[in-house]
């Protein structure tokens, strides 16, 4: 399945960044901090690159703490991709990023994507950012996402099978689990 | 690759060099940015139901995201769903796709 993915794919490596916008740290999730950490999985793998710490080593002797400034990350990321064969970006949760942060959150994805072609966005969100995520990617590719119930079917008979007290669990109670539970996910 | 495992390993493994490398590295990683977005795929890898997102690597918009050579116009995929549609999972799915290629 992998390999029909793409003719190439076998032959192609990949590096994948990948980020949670989860509302508990929200506070953490400035862009500065989402766009150090996609550098930080890009350059994971290998040796910190001689730009890194160079730039690091630049701080230090000034003595400042702080991590580096957005637009000296943007440059950094420039250059690790550039030096990567293909690179993809994972954002998940989109809504769940401070509404404050979205736009300029966008817009360095945005500025990725134009300085580095090859790299590939992809982002999930509820459906109210849509027009966020179009506002900087007219042209981007669009997938409603709704709960397949035969999956959710199948799910929970795998966990029902699980269940440490079998003994408790009667077919009534099994069916009357699995109505609700698909009841619930229709609305979704 | 676990990445996990793999923030950062020193290539050079000696004795006079060893620590201050590791640390450095450590360091610098940790100074680039202070999120570490590994814990969550971590659980959602674990509670992964097989098949269960594989529809969208068959979808002919995402091959065709996924295969497209350079340019703007389809560098971003939006899975746009309301919560518990599986979004979390497709974006491990995604993930999963490079990662297992990579090796």
């Amino acid at each position: 399945m992998i390999d029909s993915l793409c003719d190439r794919a076998g032959k192609e490596n990949i590096v994948v960044a990948g980020i949670y916008c989860d509302f508990l740290s929200e506070q953490e999730q400035t862009t500065t901090n989402i766009m150090g950490s996609i550098l930080k999985q890009l350059i994971g793998r290998w040796e910190i690159p001689y730009y890194l710490r160079n730039a690091f080593h630049k701080a230090e002797m000034e003595l400042d703490s702080r991590g580096p400034p957005l637009v000296d990350l943007m440059e950094m990321l420039k250059t690790a991709i550039a030096s990567l064969p293909r690179v993809f970006i994972c954002l998940d949760a989109l809504d769940e990023c401070l509404p404050t942060h979205l736009p300029r959150l966008l817009d360095s994805l945005r500025v990725i994507v134009r300085d580095s072609p090859k790299t590939r966005v992809f982002l999930t969100g509820r459906p109210h950012v849509r027009e966020n995520v179009q506002r900087y990617f007219p042209k981007a590719v669009v997938i409603p996402i709704s709960p397949n119930t035969d999956h959710i079917r199948d799910y929970v008979e795998m966990r029902l099978d699980r269940d440490p007290e079998p003994e408790a669990m009667s077919e009534d109670l099994r069916a009357g689990i699995m109505k609700v539970i698909l009841e619930k996910a229709s609305e979704l | 690759m676990d990445l996990v495992n793999s923030q950062f390993r020193p290539i050079i493994w000696d004795r006079n060099n060893t620590f201050n490398k590791f640390n450095e590295g450590a360091q610098i990683l940790r100074w680039l940015s202070p999120l570490e977005p590994y814990n969550r795929h971590q659980t959602v890898r674990a509670d992964r139901f097989d098949g269960g997102g594989d529809w969208l690597l068959e979808m002919r918009e995402f091959r065709e995201w996924r295969c497209s050579e350079g340019g703007t116009d389809k560098a971003v995929l939006f899975c746009s769903g309301n919560p518990g549609a599986g979004k979390t999972y497709l974006r491990y799915v995604a993930g999963f796709f490079g990662r297992s290629e990579y090796h």
